[in-house]
């Protein structure tokens, strides 16, 4: 393959350390860095100078925490999208986002490749090759994880040392991902889903059984299924998520332990933290139980769990999601109001939701009389729905069928 | 119950001229009647002094020809909606005369509106689901649902006592319901499934045995989902489904005979003719099959069941039909381009297709070589797609040895 010029998805780490120098030994291209800031909160300072020793010729550094929330985690929260029941999608949204980035800064560059350090047993390979080819098919994707002889992490350093390059200080035992909304852990001890996490993996939430022994209480305003307020106070959607991450982490809430099917057909097991989304969903949630109709919110927990595939496989940048993001945009009209909930040793419990928009009216659910709602309806509605129950349990009693 | 004036849905037929003089009798209240012309083809202008003859105090008739097709067949055809098979003719139209209805109850200052739909049909329940939608605060009077007159000669004798004009007596025995988009026959010997429908029953279109030797094509445009040219020349929707109606039905083609279940939860036996509403959702579903992914198609699959649902159920004014019209047209952007039509005793086939956003590449379906698809990526496609079936294999070798 023939590649002059490379930009490389780069985060400081072992792996896309050892990618810089792989390249040039391997391509005799050169490497130009480019690192998202995600809310990650790692040191993203020294990267340019550790980037460029490794032998890169330009870094990129970007804050796309603001786009990260507004078009990435927003509408996701809109669908309440989960894989599997428990995940919520922190790494798989923030892929075709960085994607996004990699394509316009080799654009602007006029490299023509595109590189990433994902391995090639995970989801990201496939989030960021799906994503990058959908939004320019011309450009090459390298994945040196697919191609190059370095089969471990100690391949890797071994690579390092002998050219020289400085090691990032290591994080641990697991593989982490961390972004504003969540902060994944895989490997090690974890590889054994019979195995309870260790009290120490955790990075930002305080245990439950350390959690204090009173309750916060925290108020979530919504405006058309976006949280716009936090305890009153109208602030950007950042600094509200960091300001949430933070109380909910401390009450010991967003800890999730699952084991998933990568797309790639594996089982993994991953434990993660995501404390201000935990609370995100929840109190969401709770507002669509008061602003929604039957219908519409049975219908989007099915768009929901297809919704939540898409993201999970990588397919961000489809005419599939969008779709669904229109058809959940139009559900989230009314869905505005505020949510109170009671954070308590890893519980979200619900403490009053209200909405101009409510559907819910006292008057109908208790046993009052109302104008709208006549006892004797029932009697009619009854006979009708269940009439074909009763039509088929004439024939089988006319056919002789027992069953 | 209390009430003064009144808007009656009036078609003209036996049943709303009946209800005319039961509603003074029973009420004492005035009768504005409301005629909306859907194209059902039948003659609209006499109705105004039919009207006043039975009693009614005023009549509105209006056009809604243009707003049926624009705001509520084009979004079913998009959708590609379907109950049971059957293309929502009726279903679709319901929701349209009742929200002008409301319109001129709210307009005349009226406190009810008023249907002659029966206690037994889907008809019921879709006129006054919509007229609670849009204003729940208007009463609604179903007489079928309360009155003693249980059959054709009941009315006749009740409009007969009273010295009032007797509709022509129609000598078909079916019940029909006509539009623009279709016509349903129910009833008489149609009630058992058994029998074929006779040979004299249509009326839009003519049985394929009869239909002419060669066949007939035309190319249909569409733009975004919707369709707008027949051979190259532009048609408003109205004159668009005329046309496909007349060349569809003299082929035979749209006749659909089924036994479905209605929401009161009986089934039900209809038979239709949708000659021009066939050719549309077969050239649609034809475009959509070059325009759309693999993805959105499956998923909108199953949109469609769900959105033929609500229409047939009577729920268009709902949030959920709303946004599902949304998702739809959110899918239609791409969905533009002609389809050839051949239209040859009864059958109603795509013979060509093309689109400026066809994602269909022959050069990688066809067996040769080319960049975007290497053969030899299969190998580790099929490896990664069947590696959860190889775990499980492996899994149940190894809890057999135990």
């Amino acid at each position: 393959m023939d590649v002059k010029k490379v930009v490389l998805a780069y985060s400081g780490g072992l792996d896309t350390s050892v990618a810089i120098p792989w390249f040039k030994d391997n391509f005799g291209c050169e490497v130009i860095c480019f690192t998202a800031d995600l809310g990650q909160e790692e040191e993203l300072k020294g990267l340019e100078e550790r980037s460029k020793r490794a032998g890169a010729s330009k870094i990129y550094i970007k804050d796309l925490k603001q786009e990260f929330v507004e078009d990435y985690i927003f509408p996701t929260l809109k669908a309440n999208a989960v894989y599997e029941g428990k995940y919520l999608l922190g790494t798989s949204i923030s892929r075709p986002l960085i994607a996004k980035y990699l394509v316009e800064v080799a654009e602007a560059e006029g490299a023509d490749a595109v590189a990433h350090g994902a391995t090639g047993k995970g989801n990201d390979q496939v989030r960021f090759d799906i994503s990058l080819q959908s939004l320019n098919p011309s450009l090459k994707v390298i994945a040196p994880w697919r191609i190059w002889d370095l089969g471990s992490r100690a391949d890797a350093i071994n690579y390092a040392i002998a050219r020289g390059i400085e090691l990032p200080v290591s994080r641990g035992p697991y593989s982490t991902d961390r972004n504003i909304w969540h902060l994944s852990h895989e490997g090690a001890d974890l590889e054994d889903p019979a195995k309870e996490p260790p009290g120490d993996v955790l990075m930002l939430i305080t245990p439950p059984e350390k959690a204090p022994d009173e309750p916060a209480y925290v108020e979530i305003g919504f405006e058309q299924g976006a949280p716009r307020s936090l305890n009153g106070r109208r602030t950007d959607a950042v600094a509200m998520l960091q300001e949430l991450n933070r109380i909910a982490a401390a009450h010991g809430v967003g800890i999730i332990d699952m084991v998933s099917n990568r797309l790639v057909g594996i089982k993994s097991r991953g434990v993660y933290e995501c404390p201000g989304g935990t609370v995100l969903y929840y109190a969401h949630r709770e507002l669509e139980y008061l602003t929604l109709d039957r219908n519409t919110l049975h219908y989007k927990e099915g768009a929901a769990h297809r919704f939540a595939e898409l993201c999970y496989d990588g397919l961000w940048f489809s005419p599939l999601r969008e779709a669904l993001s229109a058809f959940f945009d139009e559900t989230q009209k009314t869905v505005t109001g505020t949510v109170r909930l009671k954070l308590f040793k890893g519980n979200c419990i619900s403490a009053g939701a209200t909405s101009p928009y409510s559907l819910y009216q006292e008057g109908f659910a208790t046993f009052g009389r109302f104008e709208l709602y006549d006892h004797k309806d029932a009697q009619g509605f009854i006979n009708l729905f269940g009439l074909p129950l009763r039509v088929r349990a004439m024939m089988k009693k006319r056919a002789g069928l027992k069953k | 119950m209390d009430v003064k004036k009144v808007v009656l849905a009036y078609s003209g037929g036996l049943d709303t001229s009946v209800i005319i003089p039961w509603l003074k009798e029973n009420y004492g209240c005035e009768v504005v009647c409301f005629a909306a012309n859907v194209g059902q083809g039948e003659e609209l202008e006499g109705l105004k002094e039919r009207a006043i003859n039975s009693g009614a105090s005023k009549i509105y008739i209006e056009d809604l020809s243009a707003e049926y097709v624009k705001d509520y067949i084009w979004p079913t055809l998009k959708a590609d909606a379907d109950y049971e098979g059957y293309l929502l003719g009726t279903s679709t139209a319901r929701p349209l005369i009742a929200k002008y209805l409301v319109k001129i109850a709210e307009q005349e200052a009226a406190d009810a509106v008023v249907h002659g739909a029966t206690g037994k049909g889907n008809d019921q329940v879709r006129f006054e689901v919509s007229a609670r939608a849009l204003n729940p605060r208007l009463k609604v009077i179903a007489p079928w649902r309360l009155w003693d007159i249980k059959s054709r000669e009941d009315a006749i004798a009740y409009l007969q006592e009273r010295h009032l004009p007797v509709p022509v007596k129609k000598k078909r025995p079916y019940s029909v319901d006509r539009n623009l988009w279709h016509l349903s026959h129910e009833g008489a010997d149609l009630e058992d499934p058994a029998n074929e429908p006779p040979g004299d029953l249509y009326l839009m279109t003519v049985p394929p045995e009869k239909a002419p030797d060669q066949p007939t094509f035309l190319e249909i445009g569409f733009d975004q989902g919707v369709p707008c040219t027949i051979d190259g020349q532009a048609y408003d929707g109205v004159a668009l489904i005329e046309e496909l109606n007349k060349v569809g039905g003299a082929n035979g083609v749209g006749l659909w005979d089924m036994v479905e279940n209605r929401l009161v939860g009986m089934k039900s036996r209809g038979v239709y003719e949708t000659p021009g509403g066939t050719i549309l959702y077969r050239a649609h579903q034809a475009l959509e099959m070059i325009t759309l992914d693999r993805d959105t198609l499956h998923f909108k699959q199953i949109v469609a069941q769900r959105y033929a649902e609500l229409v047939y159920n009577g729920l268009w004014f709902s949030p959920l039909r709303e946004a599902l019209a949304s998702f739809v047209d959110e899918t239609q952007r791409t969905v533009t381009g002609t389809v050839r039509m051949k239209l040859y005793k009864g059958n109603c086939a795509h013979v060509g297709i093309v689109s400026p956003f066809s994602l269909y590449d022959e050069g990688i379906a066809s067996f040769g070589f080319s960049e975007l698809y290497d053969h030899k990526d299969a190998a580790g496609f099929i490896n990664l797609f069947s590696l959860p079936l190889r775990v499980r294999a492996f899994m149940k070798e190894r809890v057999e040895q135990k």
